[in-house]
């Protein structure tokens, strides 16, 4: 363990330790990961990255809380969360977690300040508040002239910034990130890196992202790669 | 506020699915609206009919309900003018009406039949039967002290072969046994729709009654509410200071009246039953596609924090206001069709047993449109919380991964 993973491991904000998941495939068993652990600071960004199949999904699963390990433990924030039911992990993802997808995943009924607002409608925030930090984190991410437009209306890039911004909104220690460029062009996926990066250092959100873009692990500190189930190297960039 | 603006954008997400389950809900709450306003005017059309036929509520002697006397007015109600007179002043009553029923033979010289009589005062009754009882000649018969008037269905008039002015004898036993025979002029020819109650039918003054069968008892004493919702609260008071009188109210005697609310309560409650399922279908069906088709929304918003309940809430909202809008849209549908009956004039045709046909007119009922807009509203909640709580308890991943 050299200086700067040691300096991670002391200020973890999601710490994973040696994470175990299999499925059933047919009669068979399929064994996704086979001790796994991670760990990533406040205003660290981690990248996974693998072939298809190398289990970079089911540990970002398993680190976003909305999978379950076989064995292995898990902390988010200095607290053990593999004790709490269905509700209370839903609680800690509701306050802690924030998602951001390849497929974007905005709800199309809702234009872009509702689908930003919704996780702090989620949490009970005050309409002021809301209306005051959803105002706040479109302007940052560029996003304010399109405030009442309907994702439709957007191109993917912009999609995904509002993605970026309905995570972020209420500032979570950890966000999940799954392929966020893989749908982009190589300006626009650029872009997004860079605010995310900002964005997560700014609000001191630890940040774990699947992908396969080189561009993209090219600026996380950390870059971890899998294969098989296994961690099979981890390097500080 | 603003989950009941995302339920109703989500409505909105694909309008012919939605509007085509607010359409089948609106029929389905029109249809009921409009048997249910159907049957509620036949019951009031009964009750009134019925009312004005009995009174409101009847008084006659302990046994005089009984149908089992040896002669006429055996069970008869004696020193009636004073009862009637007292009862005719009390607040809430507009009129009281002495009757007596009695039957025998009546004649034109010629030929002979039955009839089924009534003696009433007809100063006070053919008042009352308002557009129940139709004169087709003649008019009323007035309280004759010489040659008494009477008024005979106009069957009987064809089959007595007997126009107004005619000479009729009627025949009858008396309060003693014997038999007593009076002659009337036929003063008027009613009809009252049912054949079998107009081949029979002879109306003439009480007193003349009383004449013929030798006493001055009368059958009963009919007492006319001026509010027919008062008619138990009169009948209980009568009761209470008169317990040596039998006391019947409208609806105890109002036989047809129970028979045909039980069978339109069957008929309606059935209709109505049908009509809950067919709306518990299209619902479960519109939503149950919305979930399906929403399966990975489902998904992202249980991964950023939505409890499985929240999620289940959603489409229940969702549901809720298919259902109100539905409903909504079905109550203006049947008010629209109470109304335009109003103006149409059409005729139901004649009920059996009857020869005259009735308005075909719905009732409106505050009480009937805001149950039918609870029902609906919940049968579509239901339904929106049946088909979504699955997938709302489905693992995140699975449905993340839904295609």
């Amino acid at each position: 363990m050299n200086a700067s993973t040691m300096l991670a491991e002391r200020t973890a904000t999601v710490r994973l330790t040696d994470l175990k998941k299999r499925y059933r495939v047919g009669d068979d068993w399929a064994e996704a990961l086979k001790g796994v652990s991670l760990t990533a600071a406040a205003g660290e960004m981690v990248a996974l990255t693998g072939p298809s199949g190398s289990g970079k999904s089911t540990l970002l699963n398993l680190a976003g809380l909305i999978d379950t390990p076989d064995a292995g433990t898990r902390e988010i924030a200095g607290k053990p969360v593999d004790g709490l039911d269905d509700a209370g992990l839903t609680v800690l993802r509701r306050e802690r977690v924030g998602f951001i997808f390849q497929g974007f995943n905005l709800v199309p009924v809702m234009n872009v300040a509702d689908n930003v607002e919704y996780p702090l409608l989620l949490l009970g925030r005050p309409a002021a508040e809301r209306r005051q930090k959803v105002a706040e984190i479109l302007e940052r991410t560029g996003l304010a002239a399109f405030a009442n437009r309907l994702p439709d209306a957007l191109s993917g890039g912009q999609r995904q910034r509002v993605a970026i911004a309905r995570a972020l909104v209420k500032s979570p220690s950890l966000v999940i990130a799954d392929e966020p460029t893989a749908n982009l062009d190589s300006h626009t996926a650029q872009q997004i890196v860079d605010l995310l990066r900002e964005l997560s250092h700014e609000r001191g959100a630890a940040v774990v992202v699947a992908t396969h873009d080189e561009r993209m692990s090219a600026h996380c500190d950390r870059v971890l790669r899998l294969a098989d189930g296994e961690l099979i190297s981890g390097e500080r960039q | 506020m603003k989950w009941i603006l995302f339920a109703w954008k989500n409505v909105m997400r694909n309008k012919r699915r939605s509007l085509t389950a607010m359409l089948i809900t609106a029929m389905g709450t029109a249809a009921v609206l409009i048997g249910g306003g159907f049957a509620l005017f036949t019951y009031e059309s009964l009750e009134e009919m019925t009312a004005r036929d009995s009174g409101h509520v009847v008084l006659a002697a302990a046994r005089g309900f009984d149908n089992d006397e040896d002669v006429p007015l055996q069970h008869g109600l004696a020193g009636a003018a004073a009862l009637a007179a007292h009862y005719a002043a009390q607040p809430g009553v507009r009129a009281v009406a002495p009757r007596i029923q009695f039957s025998g033979l009546i004649s034109n010289g010629d030929k002979s039949t039955v009839f089924v009589g009534s003696g009433v005062d007809p100063a006070v009754d053919f008042r009352l039967r308002g557009p129940q009882l139709e004169f087709v000649a003649g008019e009323a018969p007035g309280a004759s002290d010489a040659v008494p008037e009477v008024a005979i269905g106009n069957e009987l008039a064809g089959l007595m072969k007997v126009k107004v002015g005619a000479s009729l004898t009627l025949l009858a036993t008396t309060t003693e046994g014997n038999l007593n025979a009076v002659d009337v002029i036929v003063r008027g020819i009613v009809k009252t729709g049912v054949p079998d109650i107009d081949r029979r039918l002879v109306m003439t003054d009480i007193r003349a009654v009383q004449r013929l069968l030798l006493s001055d008892k009368v059958g009963s004493l009919a007492l006319y509410l001026k509010d027919t919702a008062q008619t138990e609260a009169m009948a209980a008071q009568v009761k209470a200071a008169r317990p040596e009188l039998a006391v019947r109210t409208w609806r105890d005697l109002a036989v047809f009246y129970q028979a045909v609310r039980a069978l339109y309560n069957r008929i309606f409650g059935i209709l109505g039953l049908i009509m809950v399922v067919i709306v518990a279908f299209a619902m479960s069906n519109t939503l149950g596609m919305a979930v399906v088709e929403r399966t990975r929304e489902i998904g992202t918003l249980r991964a950023i924090g939505t409890q499985p309940g929240e999620v289940v809430r959603n489409f229940v909202l969702e549901g809720a206001a298919i259902g109100a809008a539905g409903a909504a849209l079905g109550m203006l549908l049947a008010g629209g069709a109470t109304v335009a009956l109003l103006f149409a004039g059409i005729d139901m045709p004649p009920p059996p047993g009857r020869s005259v046909g009735y308005p075909l007119l719905l009732s409106f009922s505050a009480p009937l449109y805001l149950g039918a807009m609870l029902v609906v509203v919940a049968l579509a909640a239901t339904a929106a919380w049946f088909v979504s709580r699955r997938a709302a308890h489905k693992p995140i991943t699975e449905a993340l991964s839904h295609v």
